[in-house]
Protein backbone atom coordinates (compact mmCIF):
# COMPACT_ATOMS: atom_id res chain seq x y z
CA UNK A 1 0.00 0.00 0.00
CA UNK A 2 1.32 3.41 -0.94
CA UNK A 3 2.50 6.06 1.48
CA UNK A 4 -0.33 8.25 0.24
CA UNK A 5 -2.93 5.60 1.10
CA UNK A 6 -1.52 5.19 4.61
CA UNK A 7 -1.80 8.92 5.24
CA UNK A 8 -5.36 8.84 3.99
CA UNK A 9 -6.15 5.91 6.27
CA UNK A 10 -4.64 7.63 9.28
CA UNK A 11 -6.58 10.79 8.53
CA UNK A 12 -9.84 8.86 8.19
CA UNK A 13 -9.20 6.99 11.41
CA UNK A 14 -8.64 10.26 13.22
CA UNK A 15 -11.81 11.76 11.71
CA UNK A 16 -13.92 8.81 12.83
CA UNK A 17 -12.44 8.88 16.30
CA UNK A 18 -12.99 12.62 16.53
CA UNK A 19 -16.61 12.45 15.35
CA UNK A 20 -17.43 9.59 17.67
CA UNK A 21 -15.65 11.09 20.66
CA UNK A 22 -17.23 14.53 20.37
CA UNK A 23 -20.74 13.26 19.63
CA UNK A 24 -20.47 10.69 22.45
CA UNK A 25 -19.46 13.46 24.82
CA UNK A 26 -22.28 15.77 23.75
CA UNK A 27 -24.90 13.04 23.81
CA UNK A 28 -23.80 11.93 27.29
CA UNK A 29 -23.78 15.53 28.49
CA UNK A 30 -27.37 16.09 27.38
CA UNK A 31 -28.72 12.54 27.33
CA UNK A 32 -27.87 11.68 30.94
CA UNK A 33 -29.78 14.62 32.45
CA UNK A 34 -32.63 13.93 30.06
CA UNK A 35 -32.74 10.30 31.20
CA UNK A 36 -32.71 11.41 34.82
CA UNK A 37 -35.62 13.75 34.18
CA UNK A 38 -37.52 11.00 32.36
CA UNK A 39 -37.23 8.74 35.42
CA UNK A 40 -37.72 11.20 38.24
CA UNK A 41 -40.77 12.91 36.72
CA UNK A 42 -42.53 9.57 36.42
CA UNK A 43 -45.66 8.95 38.45
CA UNK A 44 -44.81 8.28 42.08
CA UNK A 45 -41.16 9.28 41.66
CA UNK A 46 -39.26 12.02 43.45
CA UNK A 47 -40.04 14.85 41.01
CA UNK A 48 -43.37 13.61 39.64
CA UNK A 49 -44.49 15.79 36.75
CA UNK A 50 -46.77 14.01 34.32
CA UNK A 51 -47.01 16.70 31.58
CA UNK A 52 -43.24 17.21 31.38
CA UNK A 53 -42.69 13.47 31.40
CA UNK A 54 -45.14 12.93 28.58
CA UNK A 55 -43.75 15.74 26.41
CA UNK A 56 -40.12 14.66 26.82
CA UNK A 57 -41.06 11.04 26.24
CA UNK A 58 -42.80 11.96 22.99
CA UNK A 59 -39.82 14.00 21.73
CA UNK A 60 -37.41 11.20 22.58
CA UNK A 61 -39.55 8.62 20.82
CA UNK A 62 -39.99 10.78 17.74
CA UNK A 63 -36.23 11.27 17.40
CA UNK A 64 -35.51 7.62 18.03
CA UNK A 65 -37.98 6.38 15.48
CA UNK A 66 -36.61 8.56 12.68
CA UNK A 67 -34.07 6.58 10.60
CA UNK A 68 -30.63 8.14 10.99
CA UNK A 69 -30.09 8.76 7.31
CA UNK A 70 -33.35 10.75 7.15
CA UNK A 71 -32.65 12.59 10.38
CA UNK A 72 -29.27 13.61 9.02
CA UNK A 73 -30.77 15.17 5.91
CA UNK A 74 -33.77 16.62 7.67
CA UNK A 75 -31.74 18.64 10.12
CA UNK A 76 -29.32 20.10 7.57
CA UNK A 77 -30.67 23.62 8.25
CA UNK A 78 -29.94 23.21 11.94
CA UNK A 79 -26.46 21.90 11.14
CA UNK A 80 -25.77 24.93 8.95
CA UNK A 81 -26.96 27.22 11.71
CA UNK A 82 -24.71 25.57 14.29
CA UNK A 83 -21.47 24.95 12.38
CA UNK A 84 -21.87 27.11 9.30
CA UNK A 85 -21.75 24.20 6.85
CA UNK A 86 -23.48 20.91 6.26
CA UNK A 87 -20.40 19.12 4.96
CA UNK A 88 -17.41 17.76 6.87
CA UNK A 89 -16.58 16.15 10.15
CA UNK A 90 -17.83 18.98 12.35
CA UNK A 91 -21.10 19.08 10.46
CA UNK A 92 -21.54 15.32 10.94
CA UNK A 93 -21.25 15.74 14.70
CA UNK A 94 -24.61 17.56 14.83
CA UNK A 95 -26.85 14.76 13.50
CA UNK A 96 -24.76 12.15 15.31
CA UNK A 97 -25.31 13.92 18.65
CA UNK A 98 -28.97 14.57 18.01
CA UNK A 99 -29.56 10.93 17.19
CA UNK A 100 -27.58 9.71 20.21
CA UNK A 101 -29.08 12.02 22.87
CA UNK A 102 -32.45 10.23 23.04
CA UNK A 103 -30.66 6.90 22.81
CA UNK A 104 -28.58 7.77 25.87
CA UNK A 105 -31.66 9.17 27.61
CA UNK A 106 -33.56 5.89 27.24
CA UNK A 107 -30.55 3.86 28.32
CA UNK A 108 -30.04 6.00 31.41
CA UNK A 109 -33.76 5.84 32.08
CA UNK A 110 -33.80 2.06 32.09
CA UNK A 111 -30.61 1.93 34.18
CA UNK A 112 -32.08 4.24 36.83
CA UNK A 113 -35.36 2.33 36.88
CA UNK A 114 -33.41 -0.69 38.06
CA UNK A 115 -32.54 1.09 41.30
CA UNK A 116 -34.73 -0.41 44.04
CA UNK A 117 -37.25 2.19 45.09
CA UNK A 118 -36.76 1.10 48.70
CA UNK A 119 -33.26 2.58 48.62
CA UNK A 120 -34.65 5.89 47.40
CA UNK A 121 -37.19 5.83 50.20
CA UNK A 122 -34.49 5.11 52.73
CA UNK A 123 -32.66 8.21 51.51
CA UNK A 124 -35.87 10.23 51.74
CA UNK A 125 -36.39 8.98 55.26
CA UNK A 126 -32.91 10.30 56.09
CA UNK A 127 -33.90 13.73 54.82
CA UNK A 128 -32.21 13.64 51.39
CA UNK A 129 -33.38 16.25 48.88
CA UNK A 130 -34.26 15.25 45.31
CA UNK A 131 -30.88 16.60 44.14
CA UNK A 132 -29.05 14.52 46.76
CA UNK A 133 -31.07 11.46 45.82
CA UNK A 134 -30.04 11.89 42.18
CA UNK A 135 -26.35 12.52 42.82
CA UNK A 136 -25.81 10.25 45.82
CA UNK A 137 -28.25 7.41 45.19
CA UNK A 138 -29.59 7.10 41.65
CA UNK A 139 -26.38 7.74 39.72
CA UNK A 140 -23.90 5.82 41.90
CA UNK A 141 -26.29 2.87 42.22
CA UNK A 142 -26.84 2.58 38.47
CA UNK A 143 -23.33 3.53 37.34
CA UNK A 144 -22.37 0.03 36.10
CA UNK A 145 -25.48 -0.07 33.92
CA UNK A 146 -24.93 3.51 32.72
CA UNK A 147 -21.36 2.66 31.69
CA UNK A 148 -22.60 -0.33 29.70
CA UNK A 149 -25.23 1.89 28.07
CA UNK A 150 -22.67 4.50 27.11
CA UNK A 151 -20.49 1.75 25.67
CA UNK A 152 -23.39 0.70 23.51
CA UNK A 153 -23.91 4.33 22.48
CA UNK A 154 -20.29 4.71 21.40
CA UNK A 155 -20.50 1.53 19.36
CA UNK A 156 -23.67 2.69 17.67
CA UNK A 157 -22.01 6.03 16.96
CA UNK A 158 -19.10 4.27 15.27
CA UNK A 159 -21.62 2.66 12.94
CA UNK A 160 -23.58 5.88 12.37
CA UNK A 161 -20.39 7.84 11.78
CA UNK A 162 -19.61 5.57 8.83
CA UNK A 163 -23.04 6.44 7.46
CA UNK A 164 -22.50 10.14 8.08
CA UNK A 165 -19.15 9.84 6.33
CA UNK A 166 -20.83 8.49 3.24
CA UNK A 167 -22.59 11.79 2.71
CA UNK A 168 -19.58 14.01 3.14
CA UNK A 169 -18.61 13.66 6.78
CA UNK A 170 -15.22 12.11 6.23
CA UNK A 171 -13.89 9.26 8.31
CA UNK A 172 -13.50 5.56 7.67
CA UNK A 173 -16.95 5.13 6.15
CA UNK A 174 -16.21 7.80 3.62
CA UNK A 175 -12.89 6.15 2.78
CA UNK A 176 -14.48 2.73 2.34
CA UNK A 177 -17.12 4.10 0.01
CA UNK A 178 -14.87 6.34 -2.10
CA UNK A 179 -11.91 4.02 -2.47
CA UNK A 180 -13.04 0.57 -1.48
CA UNK A 181 -16.37 0.68 -3.32
CA UNK A 182 -16.17 3.29 -6.06
CA UNK A 183 -12.54 2.55 -7.08
CA UNK A 184 -12.70 -1.17 -6.48
CA UNK A 185 -9.87 -1.12 -3.88
CA UNK A 186 -10.69 -4.35 -2.04
CA UNK A 187 -7.61 -3.91 0.18
CA UNK A 188 -8.87 -0.51 1.39
CA UNK A 189 -12.35 -1.93 1.97
CA UNK A 190 -10.92 -4.81 3.96
CA UNK A 191 -8.64 -2.66 6.07
CA UNK A 192 -11.39 -0.16 7.00
CA UNK A 193 -13.70 -2.99 7.99
CA UNK A 194 -10.96 -4.53 10.14
CA UNK A 195 -10.27 -1.17 11.82
CA UNK A 196 -13.97 -0.62 12.50
CA UNK A 197 -14.30 -4.07 14.03
CA UNK A 198 -11.20 -3.50 16.15
CA UNK A 199 -12.58 -0.16 17.37
CA UNK A 200 -15.85 -1.76 18.40
CA UNK A 201 -14.01 -4.58 20.19
CA UNK A 202 -11.79 -2.20 22.11
CA UNK A 203 -14.69 -0.01 23.16
CA UNK A 204 -16.77 -3.01 24.23
CA UNK A 205 -14.01 -4.63 26.29
CA UNK A 206 -13.10 -1.35 27.95
CA UNK A 207 -16.73 -0.69 28.78
CA UNK A 208 -17.24 -4.20 30.18
CA UNK A 209 -14.11 -3.89 32.26
CA UNK A 210 -15.06 -0.53 33.80
CA UNK A 211 -18.64 -1.64 34.44
CA UNK A 212 -17.44 -4.80 36.15
CA UNK A 213 -15.05 -2.88 38.34
CA UNK A 214 -17.85 -0.55 39.41
CA UNK A 215 -20.36 -3.30 40.09
CA UNK A 216 -20.43 -4.22 43.79
CA UNK A 217 -23.56 -6.35 43.67
CA UNK B 1 -43.05 11.67 71.74
CA UNK B 2 -45.31 10.68 68.85
CA UNK B 3 -48.99 11.40 68.47
CA UNK B 4 -51.22 10.55 65.58
CA UNK B 5 -54.64 12.20 65.52
CA UNK B 6 -57.46 10.95 63.33
CA UNK B 7 -55.15 9.80 60.57
CA UNK B 8 -56.84 8.86 57.33
CA UNK B 9 -55.03 7.67 54.24
CA UNK B 10 -56.70 7.11 50.92
CA UNK B 11 -54.75 5.81 47.93
CA UNK B 12 -56.06 6.69 44.49
CA UNK B 13 -55.02 4.05 42.05
CA UNK B 14 -56.09 2.96 38.60
CA UNK B 15 -58.32 0.26 39.98
CA UNK B 16 -60.19 2.45 42.42
CA UNK B 17 -59.53 4.04 45.78
CA UNK B 18 -58.09 2.19 48.74
CA UNK B 19 -58.88 3.43 52.22
CA UNK B 20 -55.67 2.25 53.91
CA UNK B 21 -56.08 4.06 57.25
CA UNK B 22 -59.47 4.89 58.74
CA UNK B 23 -59.09 7.27 61.63
CA UNK B 24 -56.04 6.13 63.55
CA UNK B 25 -55.23 7.63 66.94
CA UNK B 26 -52.02 6.67 68.67
CA UNK B 27 -49.74 8.11 71.24
CA UNK B 28 -46.25 6.82 71.93
CA UNK B 29 -44.34 7.95 74.98
CA UNK B 30 -40.65 8.81 75.17
CA UNK B 31 -38.50 5.71 75.66
CA UNK B 32 -41.23 3.23 74.84
CA UNK B 33 -40.97 0.29 72.48
CA UNK B 34 -44.33 0.45 70.80
CA UNK B 35 -45.41 -2.49 68.66
CA UNK B 36 -48.01 -2.40 65.93
CA UNK B 37 -49.21 -5.78 64.76
CA UNK B 38 -51.56 -6.71 61.97
CA UNK B 39 -51.97 -9.12 59.10
CA UNK B 40 -50.66 -8.33 55.64
CA UNK B 41 -52.51 -5.42 54.06
CA UNK B 42 -53.87 -4.16 57.37
CA UNK B 43 -52.16 -0.80 56.86
CA UNK B 44 -49.07 -1.20 59.06
CA UNK B 45 -46.53 0.12 56.59
CA UNK B 46 -48.79 2.98 55.62
CA UNK B 47 -49.17 3.87 59.29
CA UNK B 48 -45.47 3.82 60.11
CA UNK B 49 -44.67 5.76 56.94
CA UNK B 50 -47.10 8.45 58.03
CA UNK B 51 -44.99 9.00 61.13
CA UNK B 52 -42.06 10.31 59.08
CA UNK B 53 -44.36 11.52 56.33
CA UNK B 54 -42.93 9.28 53.63
CA UNK B 55 -46.64 8.97 53.07
CA UNK B 56 -48.57 12.13 53.77
CA UNK B 57 -51.88 11.41 55.46
CA UNK B 58 -55.01 12.40 53.58
CA UNK B 59 -56.37 13.75 56.87
CA UNK B 60 -55.13 14.09 60.42
CA UNK B 61 -52.24 15.46 62.42
CA UNK B 62 -48.83 13.86 62.99
CA UNK B 63 -46.70 15.23 65.81
CA UNK B 64 -43.19 13.99 66.59
CA UNK B 65 -41.17 15.40 69.48
CA UNK B 66 -43.47 18.39 69.80
CA UNK B 67 -43.22 19.27 66.11
CA UNK B 68 -46.33 19.04 63.98
CA UNK B 69 -45.03 17.39 60.81
CA UNK B 70 -48.26 17.67 58.87
CA UNK B 71 -47.92 21.47 58.76
CA UNK B 72 -44.34 21.64 57.43
CA UNK B 73 -43.10 22.36 53.92
CA UNK B 74 -40.75 19.96 52.10
CA UNK B 75 -37.56 21.67 53.24
CA UNK B 76 -38.59 21.82 56.92
CA UNK B 77 -39.80 18.24 56.73
CA UNK B 78 -36.41 17.04 55.47
CA UNK B 79 -34.74 18.63 58.47
CA UNK B 80 -37.17 16.93 60.86
CA UNK B 81 -36.68 13.56 59.16
CA UNK B 82 -33.03 13.66 60.12
CA UNK B 83 -34.22 13.19 63.70
CA UNK B 84 -36.28 10.13 62.86
CA UNK B 85 -34.39 6.94 62.03
CA UNK B 86 -35.95 4.16 60.01
CA UNK B 87 -35.07 0.55 59.23
CA UNK B 88 -36.69 -1.69 56.66
CA UNK B 89 -37.57 -5.30 55.97
CA UNK B 90 -35.25 -5.44 52.98
CA UNK B 91 -32.59 -3.22 54.59
CA UNK B 92 -32.42 -0.80 51.63
CA UNK B 93 -28.68 -0.29 51.79
CA UNK B 94 -26.75 1.37 48.99
CA UNK B 95 -25.12 -1.49 47.10
CA UNK B 96 -22.43 0.77 45.64
CA UNK B 97 -21.21 1.86 49.07
CA UNK B 98 -19.23 -0.03 51.67
CA UNK B 99 -20.58 -0.63 55.15
CA UNK B 100 -18.61 2.40 56.35
CA UNK B 101 -19.90 4.60 53.53
CA UNK B 102 -23.47 3.44 54.07
CA UNK B 103 -23.36 4.51 57.69
CA UNK B 104 -21.67 7.76 56.68
CA UNK B 105 -24.47 8.54 54.23
CA UNK B 106 -26.92 10.27 56.61
CA UNK B 107 -24.00 12.17 58.14
CA UNK B 108 -23.03 13.45 54.70
CA UNK B 109 -26.61 14.56 54.21
CA UNK B 110 -26.38 16.42 57.50
CA UNK B 111 -23.25 18.17 56.17
CA UNK B 112 -20.96 16.94 58.91
CA UNK B 113 -17.20 17.25 58.55
CA UNK B 114 -15.00 14.32 57.49
CA UNK B 115 -13.48 14.02 60.97
CA UNK B 116 -16.87 14.03 62.68
CA UNK B 117 -18.17 11.44 60.25
CA UNK B 118 -15.18 9.19 60.81
CA UNK B 119 -15.50 9.35 64.57
CA UNK B 120 -19.23 8.75 64.50
CA UNK B 121 -19.12 5.86 62.01
CA UNK B 122 -16.38 4.00 63.87
CA UNK B 123 -18.35 4.34 67.06
CA UNK B 124 -21.54 3.09 65.41
CA UNK B 125 -19.70 0.17 63.85
CA UNK B 126 -18.62 -0.84 67.29
CA UNK B 127 -22.12 -0.42 68.70
CA UNK B 128 -23.60 -2.85 66.17
CA UNK B 129 -20.59 -5.18 66.26
CA UNK B 130 -19.43 -4.78 62.67
CA UNK B 131 -16.06 -3.05 63.07
CA UNK B 132 -14.32 -5.82 61.12
CA UNK B 133 -16.72 -5.47 58.18
CA UNK B 134 -16.37 -1.79 57.55
CA UNK B 135 -14.86 -2.05 54.06
CA UNK B 136 -17.16 -4.77 52.79
CA UNK B 137 -20.04 -4.18 50.43
CA UNK B 138 -23.63 -5.11 51.39
CA UNK B 139 -23.62 -7.97 48.88
CA UNK B 140 -20.96 -9.66 51.01
CA UNK B 141 -23.03 -9.55 54.21
CA UNK B 142 -25.65 -11.85 55.73
CA UNK B 143 -29.18 -10.60 56.34
CA UNK B 144 -28.55 -9.99 60.02
CA UNK B 145 -25.38 -8.04 59.28
CA UNK B 146 -27.19 -5.94 56.69
CA UNK B 147 -29.84 -5.07 59.25
CA UNK B 148 -27.11 -4.08 61.71
CA UNK B 149 -25.76 -1.70 59.10
CA UNK B 150 -29.31 -0.42 58.65
CA UNK B 151 -29.59 0.18 62.37
CA UNK B 152 -26.22 1.95 62.57
CA UNK B 153 -27.21 4.13 59.63
CA UNK B 154 -30.56 4.96 61.24
CA UNK B 155 -28.85 5.97 64.49
CA UNK B 156 -26.14 8.10 62.89
CA UNK B 157 -27.85 11.44 63.42
CA UNK B 158 -28.86 10.63 67.01
CA UNK B 159 -32.57 10.38 66.28
CA UNK B 160 -35.26 10.71 68.92
CA UNK B 161 -37.35 8.03 67.29
CA UNK B 162 -36.60 4.80 65.44
CA UNK B 163 -39.20 3.37 63.08
CA UNK B 164 -38.95 -0.29 62.16
CA UNK B 165 -41.02 -1.64 59.29
CA UNK B 166 -40.96 -5.44 59.53
CA UNK B 167 -37.28 -5.15 60.39
CA UNK B 168 -36.91 -8.81 61.27
CA UNK B 169 -39.39 -10.37 58.85
CA UNK B 170 -36.70 -11.34 56.34
CA UNK B 171 -34.51 -12.94 59.00
CA UNK B 172 -34.36 -16.40 60.54
CA UNK B 173 -35.50 -16.82 64.18
CA UNK B 174 -31.97 -16.86 65.56
CA UNK B 175 -30.95 -13.66 63.77
CA UNK B 176 -34.29 -12.08 64.64
CA UNK B 177 -33.50 -12.64 68.30
CA UNK B 178 -30.10 -10.99 68.03
CA UNK B 179 -31.49 -7.98 66.16
CA UNK B 180 -34.27 -7.59 68.74
CA UNK B 181 -31.64 -7.77 71.50
CA UNK B 182 -29.73 -5.00 69.78
CA UNK B 183 -32.85 -2.86 69.50
CA UNK B 184 -33.61 -3.43 73.18
CA UNK B 185 -30.04 -2.43 74.05
CA UNK B 186 -30.26 0.76 72.04
CA UNK B 187 -33.61 1.57 73.57
CA UNK B 188 -32.13 1.29 77.05
CA UNK B 189 -28.84 3.01 76.31
CA UNK B 190 -30.20 6.07 74.52
CA UNK B 191 -33.76 6.18 75.86
CA UNK B 192 -34.70 5.92 72.20
CA UNK B 193 -38.38 5.66 71.36
CA UNK B 194 -39.00 2.74 69.01
CA UNK B 195 -42.06 2.07 66.88
CA UNK B 196 -42.02 -1.42 65.53
CA UNK B 197 -44.29 -2.90 62.91
CA UNK B 198 -44.64 -6.64 62.60
CA UNK B 199 -46.96 -9.47 61.75
CA UNK B 200 -45.28 -11.75 64.28
CA UNK B 201 -46.58 -11.82 67.84
CA UNK B 202 -43.28 -13.32 68.95
CA UNK B 203 -41.54 -10.01 68.17
CA UNK B 204 -44.07 -8.05 70.20
CA UNK B 205 -43.74 -10.47 73.09
CA UNK B 206 -39.97 -10.28 72.95
CA UNK B 207 -39.40 -6.52 73.20
CA UNK B 208 -42.47 -4.29 73.21
CA UNK B 209 -43.95 -2.47 76.19
CA UNK B 210 -47.06 -1.32 74.38
CA UNK B 211 -48.89 -2.86 71.48
CA UNK B 212 -51.61 -1.81 69.09
CA UNK B 213 -53.47 -4.25 66.88
CA UNK B 214 -54.42 -2.91 63.48
CA UNK B 215 -57.02 -4.39 61.18
CA UNK B 216 -58.56 -2.93 58.05
CA UNK B 217 -56.87 0.41 58.67
CA UNK B 218 -58.19 0.74 62.22
CA UNK B 219 -56.60 0.20 65.60
CA UNK B 220 -58.89 -2.40 67.12
CA UNK B 221 -57.11 -2.92 70.40
CA UNK B 222 -54.20 -1.39 72.26
CA UNK B 223 -52.55 -1.43 75.63
CA UNK B 224 -49.68 -2.85 77.64
CA UNK B 225 -48.32 -6.02 76.10
CA UNK B 226 -48.89 -7.99 79.29
CA UNK B 227 -52.54 -6.93 79.41
CA UNK B 228 -53.18 -7.68 75.77
CA UNK B 229 -51.60 -11.09 76.21
CA UNK B 230 -53.56 -12.00 79.27
CA UNK B 231 -56.87 -10.42 78.32
CA UNK B 232 -57.16 -10.21 74.56
CA UNK B 233 -60.51 -8.79 73.50
CA UNK B 234 -60.85 -9.16 69.75
CA UNK B 235 -60.70 -12.36 67.77
CA UNK B 236 -57.80 -11.07 65.67
CA UNK B 237 -55.77 -10.43 68.78
CA UNK B 238 -56.65 -13.83 70.19
CA UNK B 239 -55.52 -15.41 66.96
CA UNK B 240 -52.20 -13.58 67.04
CA UNK B 241 -51.64 -14.65 70.62
CA UNK B 242 -52.63 -18.22 69.96
CA UNK B 243 -49.83 -18.37 67.41
CA UNK B 244 -47.40 -18.34 70.32
CA UNK B 245 -49.44 -19.00 73.43
CA UNK B 246 -52.05 -21.67 73.21
CA UNK B 247 -55.27 -19.98 74.19
CA UNK B 248 -57.55 -22.56 72.66
CA UNK B 249 -59.06 -25.28 74.73
CA UNK B 250 -57.27 -28.61 74.53
CA UNK B 251 -58.77 -31.05 72.07
CA UNK B 252 -60.55 -33.30 74.51
CA UNK B 253 -62.99 -30.48 75.30
CA UNK B 254 -64.48 -30.98 71.89
CA UNK B 255 -65.97 -34.26 73.02
CA UNK B 256 -67.75 -33.06 76.12
CA UNK B 257 -70.69 -30.74 76.50
CA UNK B 258 -70.13 -27.67 78.59
CA UNK B 259 -72.95 -25.93 80.38
CA UNK B 260 -72.71 -22.32 81.31
CA UNK B 261 -74.74 -22.76 84.52
CA UNK B 262 -73.97 -25.14 87.38
CA UNK B 263 -76.26 -28.05 88.10
CA UNK B 264 -76.42 -30.07 91.29
CA UNK B 265 -73.99 -32.62 90.07
CA UNK B 266 -71.40 -30.87 87.92
CA UNK B 267 -67.71 -30.04 87.98
CA UNK B 268 -66.34 -26.59 87.35
CA UNK B 269 -63.74 -26.01 84.66
CA UNK B 270 -61.62 -22.88 84.97
CA UNK B 271 -58.78 -21.27 83.12
CA UNK B 272 -56.39 -19.53 85.47
CA UNK B 273 -53.68 -17.19 84.28
CA UNK B 274 -50.84 -16.16 86.50
CA UNK B 275 -48.71 -13.13 85.89
CA UNK B 276 -45.47 -12.13 87.51
CA UNK B 277 -45.20 -12.93 91.25
CA UNK B 278 -48.53 -14.70 91.42
CA UNK B 279 -46.90 -17.61 89.56
CA UNK B 280 -44.92 -18.26 92.72
CA UNK B 281 -47.94 -18.36 95.00
CA UNK B 282 -49.30 -21.84 95.81
CA UNK B 283 -52.89 -20.88 95.03
CA UNK B 284 -54.17 -24.29 94.06
CA UNK B 285 -52.88 -26.12 97.09
CA UNK B 286 -54.13 -23.51 99.53
CA UNK B 287 -57.52 -23.62 97.83
CA UNK B 288 -57.71 -27.37 98.23
CA UNK B 289 -56.75 -27.09 101.86
CA UNK B 290 -59.42 -24.49 102.58
CA UNK B 291 -62.37 -25.99 100.80
CA UNK B 292 -63.79 -29.44 100.48
CA UNK B 293 -62.96 -29.86 96.84
CA UNK B 294 -60.60 -31.68 94.55
CA UNK B 295 -58.72 -30.21 91.66
CA UNK B 296 -57.20 -31.83 88.66
CA UNK B 297 -55.04 -30.07 86.16
CA UNK B 298 -56.12 -30.59 82.58
CA UNK B 299 -53.62 -28.34 80.91
CA UNK B 300 -50.69 -26.23 81.99
CA UNK B 301 -48.21 -23.93 80.35
CA UNK B 302 -45.71 -21.37 81.50
CA UNK B 303 -44.20 -18.68 79.35
CA UNK B 304 -42.38 -15.39 79.66
CA UNK B 305 -43.33 -12.02 78.30
CA UNK B 306 -39.89 -10.48 78.33
CA UNK B 307 -38.87 -11.03 81.96
CA UNK B 308 -42.37 -11.50 83.33
CA UNK B 309 -43.44 -15.09 83.82
CA UNK B 310 -46.89 -15.83 82.53
CA UNK B 311 -48.64 -19.13 83.17
CA UNK B 312 -51.90 -20.71 82.15
CA UNK B 313 -53.67 -23.58 83.88
CA UNK B 314 -56.91 -25.26 83.03
CA UNK B 315 -58.30 -27.00 86.09
CA UNK B 316 -61.36 -29.06 86.82
CA UNK B 317 -62.78 -28.66 90.32
CA UNK B 318 -65.10 -31.21 91.84
CA UNK B 319 -67.05 -31.16 95.06
CA UNK B 320 -70.29 -29.90 96.52
CA UNK B 321 -71.72 -27.05 94.48
CA UNK B 322 -71.54 -24.68 97.46
CA UNK B 323 -67.86 -25.48 98.03
CA UNK B 324 -67.13 -24.96 94.37
CA UNK B 325 -68.65 -21.49 94.48
CA UNK B 326 -66.69 -20.67 97.65
CA UNK B 327 -63.49 -21.78 95.96
CA UNK B 328 -64.31 -19.63 92.95
CA UNK B 329 -64.88 -16.58 95.15
CA UNK B 330 -61.61 -17.31 96.92
CA UNK B 331 -59.72 -17.46 93.61
CA UNK B 332 -61.22 -14.15 92.60
CA UNK B 333 -59.56 -12.52 95.58
CA UNK B 334 -56.13 -13.71 94.44
CA UNK B 335 -54.00 -11.93 91.90
CA UNK B 336 -54.76 -14.00 88.88
CA UNK B 337 -56.91 -14.10 85.80
CA UNK B 338 -59.96 -16.34 85.95
CA UNK B 339 -62.16 -17.47 83.16
CA UNK B 340 -65.01 -19.86 83.80
CA UNK B 341 -64.95 -22.23 80.87
CA UNK B 342 -68.09 -24.06 81.96
CA UNK B 343 -69.60 -26.91 83.92
CA UNK B 344 -69.52 -30.55 82.99
CA UNK B 345 -71.56 -33.40 84.32
CA UNK B 346 -69.48 -35.23 86.95
CA UNK B 347 -69.66 -38.53 85.13
CA UNK B 348 -68.67 -36.98 81.84
CA UNK B 349 -65.06 -37.24 82.83
CA UNK B 350 -63.28 -39.90 84.71
CA UNK B 351 -62.25 -37.81 87.66
CA UNK B 352 -63.56 -36.65 91.02
N1 LIG C 1 -48.71 3.26 47.17
C1 LIG C 1 -49.88 2.63 47.25
N2 LIG C 1 -50.83 2.81 46.31
C2 LIG C 1 -52.02 2.18 46.41
N3 LIG C 1 -52.37 1.36 47.40
C3 LIG C 1 -51.48 1.14 48.37
C4 LIG C 1 -50.18 1.76 48.35
N4 LIG C 1 -49.50 1.35 49.45
C5 LIG C 1 -50.32 0.52 50.12
N5 LIG C 1 -51.51 0.39 49.48
C6 LIG C 1 -52.67 -0.41 49.93
O1 LIG C 1 -52.98 -0.03 51.25
C7 LIG C 1 -53.31 -1.15 52.05
C8 LIG C 1 -52.38 -1.22 53.26
O2 LIG C 1 -51.07 -1.49 52.82
P1 LIG C 1 -49.81 -1.57 53.78
O3 LIG C 1 -49.82 -0.39 54.67
O4 LIG C 1 -48.62 -1.79 52.94
O5 LIG C 1 -50.15 -2.87 54.61
P2 LIG C 1 -49.21 -3.78 55.52
O6 LIG C 1 -47.90 -3.10 55.66
O7 LIG C 1 -49.97 -3.91 56.80
O8 LIG C 1 -49.12 -5.09 54.83
C9 LIG C 1 -53.22 -2.35 51.14
O9 LIG C 1 -54.51 -2.65 50.68
C10 LIG C 1 -52.34 -1.88 50.02
O10 LIG C 1 -52.67 -2.54 48.82
MG1 LIG D 1 -45.93 -3.74 55.09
Amino acid sequence: MSQEMLVLLAKSLWETTYMVAVSSFISALLGIPLGIILVTTNKGHILENAPLNRILGAIVNATRSTPFIILMVAIIPVTRLLVGTSIGTNAAIVPLSIAAIPFVARIVESALKEVDYGVIEAAQAMGASPREIITKVLIPESLPAIVLGLTLTIISLIGYSAMAGAIGGGGLGDLAIRYGYQRFRADIMLITVVILIAQVQIVQSTGDYISNRLNKK
Amino acid sequence: MITLQDIEKVYQSDNGTIHALRGVNLSVKQGEIFGIIGTSGAGKSTLVRCINMLESPTKGIVTVDGQELTSLNEQELREQRKKIGMIFQHFNLLSSRTVYQNIAFPLELAKRSKEEIDKEVLHLLELVGLSDKKDQYPAQLSGGQKQRVGIARALANHPKVLLCDEATSALDPQTTKSILELLKDINRKFQLTIVLITHEMQVIKEICNQVAVIEGGKIIEQGKVIDIFTQPQSNTTKEFISSIINHNLPDFFKEITLASEPSADSNLILRLSFIGHSTEEPVISSMIRRFAIDASILYGNIDHIQTIPFGTLIVELSGEQASLQQALSYLKTRELGIEVIGYVARNARAIG
